[in-house]
């Protein structure tokens, strides 16, 4: 929750805004001061449902993360208040410090691959024909739509190692020593068949939303930079991609929590496997809390997870704190 | 069909008990009142294909005759059984009896979730065989009843056998070497299927060298691969595991080694004998060239070691049905229904008088010598930490067939293994 | 002349490249689905199933319990995404509309939500839920899908009000309507775009959600599909016609809404990406 705090308002910004003229011209003082609680109580519901269903399960992990909790006490009820004990113990193991580090790559190279390939195929979108466009845009929503528990077992497949078609395509291609390979096998090739699976399924909503944009740029705007003698090139860097600046940004925000949080398609394909070697945070986390069944250490290390996780989006979190005190 | 009806059955039940009496089911607190137990209802846990649905429905409908209470059966998958077990037991309704693995017994022993069942044992269990109720026993105390157990044995293809001109079954660990070579040499088909972390044979394989897994230091368990009797284990592993082409790093489930052998081109693969149903089903032609031999040991005399897998039943000790519970277990584990069991399933019974059930039934004669020498994992309550996913044997044998001597394989486990092994309780 | 037909030319060949790697998993299930187990575990691929077979259908939804499983995915899915969506309506027309104080705040608060990583947290929403009693309900389910999916379909929304030009709702007060009737006849309306694509990502993800349900909900009468979908490998071991037919089953209904919805969907979805 450091976030919050970075900078303080520079300003009385709500207050700057309000005389701003124009045809936003604030509505008549009346119904503004009926209104005064209105936003507060249109939040209210939004706000209830975040501190009874996301407050206190949080609050409850991080009550027991002080605990020594496992199978006895579980099934006993009993509370065992241990101290820091457990973030001692996860804090000072080299698993740990190893499943993060693995964490923040695996994180990186989806989002980066996500980015550059969603980016591209957005663009080409934009030169397509019409009916070209409309082929691809139905190919792009389908491996969007496949719901994750489905996508996974359908890649187990392609991937299998006894009659799954890409063993047979590499052989068929000549590379034989992959006919019987097993993806499962090697921390490398389980993370590569993940990636894959990511990136599948994240790449369309990245190159189509990134479409929709292209087509709102307005067209005066190349028009200028094409009679300021501006190249292709040149055109792109200096329309298409500060227009798209904003929306790359919130892109990248969300690919990074829900690659980050890519807690299925590790946990099902080959349950972070194998020998624990492709465990990401969020299924540690599981595997040492559920699946090892020392629950308050579990907690531990979930605390720890939305911590990491606030770190790596901190960036994003100050540039929208800052940006909100321009808008409106 | 049949579980549907059993279900149908359960929920008739607790109908009945709601106009019965007008209560829950939970009040009648177990206690059998003028009307015997009638209306209520035992929820029991046992394993998917531990049981047969006929035992199932025949042991119901005696459970109702004696207490007029009904039983209602809930299979479960071994998958995630521990994580599924221990947050039942914690909660308000758990299941009133269950059915446990010997191997993991220890640790719900000690977690105060089983209960005590010493007047149980005091009523019928005075010939329960004593190496099988060693499992259910924590610090002296009677924590779960026996109830069947099982080792695995050789299934051979005989067609394949008769092709490469094998007349007889091996009777020593080099003669079932050779035969399987011969298949190698002289067919085309795989000699055995054995992926690598078909670890219950290794831990058999243990326990013929006389190995143990674990060694005590001070007052915790550590790891003792590098016993040389393990490591002995091991390279017999290797050996045979050389003259298959399955995965070294799954186990017999993934894919089911039964289809794999259903396809009838592999000579033989060690497993339960009801694993030749699972043959049967992917392929009805192969019923009639499917064969059993014990595991051939060392020497003639002697068979191989066996892992004597098996489970126990257990009352959860939150249950409101404590004397329903037992009732239900005096029931199940009396001479007829813990015989039709091992009739059925061709699993050892919990006592011997009741062997007999198992003549006639190939795999179960087949696997009955070994049983005398099999043994189990260690019966700490340390040791469920370690079968936990990813299990650590798994990975050692995966790591010694990959190429890594045995000694290396287990300096590189023995941190992680030694870690759960001392996790807390 | 050789460059521009190669110009015209290789962004056509990449689209059909695309288009094939975007679709041929999917293809494959739904092929793998129809197809007799000796087509599936041939030796060559079988590309086009010829003998189409519905045994692997009967396979999966003959499991015990299927149809109640639809029934709860369906119900538990169906309410989450309808209660998110008028809660996160009212806050994101308060977030894009008024100002307030601690407006920047309640943004953030949101954001710092939709973070939540909700399988590290099952135990904790476990023992809350079992403590009250609410275990094998779709209750606490439908809840905690709600909450799920609220902070990303507040946040998006926000976008789409934001999007939608104030003048319209100006004059529509000028012409005598209250703020609240401004919003209803002319705010609603123009939010559908929005609200379609919102409500197609919770849809998602509540119907995809397994690990707490796995938790929760022991008694088949409670659980739902992604469940039955997840059991398959163990049950079925490596019957690959009767786990791409479940999984088939299970993608349907997500692929049909995904591209029936998806032009209107798409268009709106930017300007609430936009927004940020």
């Amino acid at each position: 929750m450091t976030v919050q705090t970075e900078r303080p308002p520079s300003g009385p910004a709500d207050v700057r805004k309000a005389d701003d003229g124009g045809p936003g011209a604030p509505t008549p003082r009346a119904a503004s001061r009926a209104g005064a609680l209105g936003p507060y109580l249109l939040l209210l519901p939004a706000c209830a449902a975040t501190v009874l269903l996301l407050g206190w399960p949080l609050l409850k992990d991080v009550l027991l993360s002080f605990q020594n909790l496992n199978m006895a006490q579980l099934i006993q009820h009993a509370t065992e208040w241990n101290g820091v004990d457990n973030y001692k113990e996860t804090l000072t193991s080299e698993d740990f410090w190893r499943v993060t580090l693995r964490s923040i790559l695996f994180t990186a190279t989806n989002v980066a691959l996500i980015m550059i390939l969603g980016a591209l195929i957005g663009l080409l979108l934009a030169r397509l024909g019409k009916r070209m466009r409309f082929t691809l845009l139905i190919g792009l929503v389908l491996a969007w739509a496949m719901p994750i528990v489905a996508a996974t077992t359908v890649y187990q497949w392609l991937f299998a190692q006894r009659f799954g078609v890409v063993n047979w395509v590499l052989d068929r291609l000549g590379w034989h020593s992959m006919a019987d390979y097993s993806w499962t096998s090697s921390q490398m090739s389980t993370f590569f068949v993940v990636t894959v699976l990511i990136v599948w399924m994240s790449v369309p909503f990245v190159a189509i939303n990134l479409y929709a944009a292209t087509t709102t740029i307005p067209n005066e705007l190349y028009e200028a930079a094409s009679l300021d003698g501006a190249g292709a090139w040149r055109s792109f860097t200096a329309v298409t991609l500060p227009f798209l600046r904003p929306f790359l940004y919130a892109t990248t925000f969300l690919e990074v929590i829900w690659v980050f949080k890519a807690f299925a398609q590790v946990l099902l394909f080959n349950q972070g496997g194998p020998d624990r070697l492709t465990e990401i945070l969020p299924v540690y986390a599981y595997v040492e809390g559920i699946g090892n069944q020392h629950y308050g250490m579990g907690a531990a290390i979930a605390v720890l997870t939305i911590l990491i996780l606030l770190g790596l989006t901190a960036h994003y979190l100050r540039i929208v704190l800052k940006q909100e005190e321009d808008e409106l | 069909m049949k579980r549907k009806l059993v279900a149908a059955i359960g929920v008739a039940g607790m109908l009945f008990s709601v106009a019965a009496c007008g209560g829950d089911d939970g009040d009648g607190g177990g206690k059998a009142g003028a009307d015997g137990y009638a209306g209520q209802t035992l929820t029991v846990w046992v394993m998917d294909g531990s049981s047969p649905d006929q035992w199932q429905k025949d042991l119901a409908a005696a459970f109702e005759a004696k207490t007029k209470a009904k039983v209602k059966f809930e299979n479960q998958q071994w998958n995630g059984i521990q994580q599924k077990l221990t947050t039942a037991l914690s909660e308000e309704n758990p299941p009133d009896v269950f059915e446990i693995g010997n191997t993991q017994t220890p640790a719900y022993a000690k977690t105060g979730g089983l209960a005590d069942l010493a007047d149980l044992k005091a009523e019928i269990g005075a010939d329960w065989t004593e190496s099988l109720n060693q499992s259910s026993i924590y610090e002296g105390k009677q924590y779960a009843a026996p109830w069947y157990f099982a080792n695995r044995v050789v299934l051979y293809n005989k067609k394949v056998w008769a092709d490469a001109g094998l007349k007889d079954t091996p009777k020593t660990r080099d003669e079932f070497y050779d035969a399987l070579k011969t298949i190698g040499d002289k067919t085309d088909a795989e000699p055995i299927y054995l992926p690598g972390q078909n670890w219950y044979h290794f831990v058999g394989l243990v326990i013929g060298e006389g190995g143990e897994l674990v060694k005590k230091d001070g007052d915790k368990y550590v790891s003792n691969l590098d016993d040389p009797k393990v490591v002995a284990a091991a390279e017999t592993y290797k050996k045979f595991q050389a003259l298959s082409k399955a995965p070294k790093d799954k186990d017999e489930a993934t894919p089911q080694q039964g289809e794999v052998f259903a396809k009838g081109n592999v000579g033989a693969f060690i497993g339960m004998g009801w694993e030749a149903g699972i043959a049967i089903k992917a392929n009805p032609e192969i019923e009639k060239e499917i064969g059993y031999f014990t595991i051939p040991g060392e020497t003639a005399d002697k068979p191989e070691g066996v892992f004597l897998g098996g489970s126990n039943l257990a009352v959860a000790a939150g249950s409101k049905k404590q004397d329903l519970a037992k009732e239900f277990l005096k029931l199940a584990l009396s001479d007829k229904f813990e015989g039709q069991l091992a009739k059925l399933n061709g699993v050892i019974p919990n006592k011997e008088s009741l062997q007999s059930n198992l003549e006639g039934n190939a795999p179960a004669e087949a696997a009955a010598p070994a049983a005398a020498v099999g043994g189990t994992t260690p019966l700490i309550p340390e040791w469920a930490a370690v079968e936990n996913a990813p299990n650590p044997i798994k990975t050692y044998l995966t790591a010694v067939l990959n190429g890594k001597s045995p000694a290396e394989a287990a300096k590189q486990i023995e941190g992680e293994f030694n870690k759960r092994l001392e996790q807390q309780q | 002349m050789r460059r521009s037909l190669f110009g015209r030319l290789w962004p056509n060949v990449t689209a059909v490249v695309l288009f094939v790697g975007c679709v041929f998993p999917v293809y494959w299930m739904f092929a793998t689905a129809f197809k007799p187990t000796g087509d599936i575990l041939a030796e060559d691929p079988v590309w086009f199933p010829t003998d189409i077979t519905l045994e692997h259908f009967r396979t999966a939804t003959g499991v015990e319990h299927f149809w109640t499983y639809v029934r709860n995915s369906l119900t538990v899915t169906v309410l989450a995404v309808a209660f998110s969506l008028i809660i996160a309506l009212a806050g994101s027309f308060a977030l894009a509309r008024m100002r307030f104080k601690g407006r920047r705040g309640f943004i953030v608060g949101f954001m710092l939500a939709q973070m939540a990583p909700w399988e590290v947290m099952i135990i904790a929403i476990y023992m809350i839920v079992r403590d009250a009693s609410m275990l094998n309900s779709l209750v606490p389910l439908t809840l905690f899908y709600t909450m799920m999916i609220l902070p990303f379909t507040l946040l998006t929304l926000r976008g789409f009000v934001a999007a939608v030009p104030k003048e319209l709702e100006e004059s529509a007060m000028v012409d005598g309507c209250t703020r609240p009737q401004a919003f209803r006849r002319v705010i609603l309306p123009l939010l559908a775009p929005g609200l379609m694509a919102t409500s197609l990502f919770g849809f998602i993800t509540a119907w995809n959600e397994f690990a707490l349900v796995l938790v929760l909900n022991k008694d088949a009468g409670a659980q739902t599909l992604p469940l039955w979908l997840s059991r398959f490998q163990t049950q079925f071991g490596n019957d690959w016609g009767a786990t791409m037919a479940a999984s088939s089953l299970f993608a349907v209904p997500i692929l049909i809404l995904f591209v029936y919805l998806q032009r209107k969907a798409v268009s709106g979805l930017t300007a609430g990406a936009v927004k940020g």
